[in-house]
């Protein structure tokens, strides 16, 4: 994926007001590290981060004081209830570099009828180039049975991209529903422990 | 019902009931979930009937998670009782549950039931809820 552009501004005042103050101008209080260097404290346009970071490992090009400096995003800081961006982390990368991240595992097809797939692993850890990092990687349960399971190392993974994980790590099991009767027998189970005194 | 099964002391405070969830506000297990949106004490016998209501309505595959645990004591004095002389007796076992907390989860069924069995299990729980699906990203 091409790289996205946003524009920054470099940030003087620090701080719980400071912040608050940035915020309520629709702009995001962020940080640029990595490579050992000073991090930067900058301030990112609200809506265009938002748009931006509905892409998962999308690759940042930070215009800062007429410098570039490609970045990817570490963390995202978003309020629990209503979801804006509160704060985010961006983890400043080169050309060619490979970085370890969080790749959301994506799985297609429709396991053996009759049972239901359980994603024991929403992401899976990859290293790749910074610059061509993954979205999500697919996992392909066509026709599995219950009882199978989808390791880390079955998924086919992106050109370039490594595993980081063990790959006897699960992601994906298949298994057979359980019924309303297996459910309500677990609840009785629970019913009948007692609490020590 | 969920109630522990060792413990420290048999009457403690009562917890605070302010702020806002500091964890577990993401969905990590499953594929949807409630999420509270207003501070509550969830009480063991609420935790099962909404999970009693998600899962008849859901019949046959799914998996829920109970992502929050009644390990708070509640005391209550008898009735018609003059004050004084000692806290009560332990009466409830309570989830302190803040805003933004997801208390259950669910996977492996469609999006229109779960939505309709989750919507059947908020009815049972003390305070405002909403539907969420996870997020496709990784941050």
């Amino acid at each position: 994926m091409a790289e996205i552009k946003l524009v920054a501004e470099a940030r003087t005042q620090f701080g719980k007001g400071a912040a608050r103050r940035i915020r309520r101008e629709d702009k995001i209080p962020a940080v640029l590290y990595g490579h050992g260097t000073q991090p930067v404290h900058i301030t990112l346009p609200g809506h265009e981060s938002m748009l931006a970071l509905r892409h998962s490992n999308a690759l940042f090009a930070i215009e800062l004081e007429g410098e570039s400096h490609l970045a990817i995003a570490k963390d995202v800081q978003r309020d629990p209830i209503r979801g804006f961006i509160e704060h985010i982390d961006l983890l400043a990368v080169k050309q060619g570099e490979k970085v370890a991240v969080d790749v959301t595992v994506n799985v297609v097809g429709e396991s053996a009828p009759g049972t239901i797939h359980l994603v024991e692993a929403q992401t899976l850890s990859l290293e790749a180039e910074a610059t061509h990092l993954p979205e999500s990687v697919d996992v392909d349960i066509t026709g599995l049975e219950a009882g199978a399971t989808v390791t880390a190392g079955d998924v086919k993974l992106p050109q370039g991209a490594t595993l980081v994980v063990d790959p006897e790590h699960i992601v994906v099991t298949i298994a057979e529903p359980r019924g309303e009767a297996a459910a309500e027998a677990e609840g009785a189970e629970a019913e009948g422990e007692t609490a020590a005194e | 019902m969920l109630i522990p099964r060792r413990l420290k002391h048999r009457k403690q405070h009562h917890p605070s009931r302010s702020g806002a969830a500091k964890g577990g506000t993401t969905i990590a297990f499953g594929d949807f979930g409630i999420q509270a949106l207003e501070p509550a004490y969830v009480t063991n016998r609420q935790i099962e009937a909404a999970r009693i209501a998600m899962t008849r309505h859901i019949k046959r595959g799914g998996k829920v998670w109970i992502n929050i645990y009644p390990d708070r004591p509640l005391t209550k004095k008898p009735a018609e009782t003059r004050m004084g002389s000692g806290k009560g007796s332990p009466e409830w076992w309570v989830a302190n549950v803040k805003p933004g907390r997801i208390v259950f989860e669910l996977a492996g069924v469609p999006e229109p039931l779960a939505r309709e069995a989750m919507r059947r299990a908020m009815h049972k729980l003390p305070m405002k809820c909403r539907f969420v699906v996870r997020e496709g990203g990784a941050i």
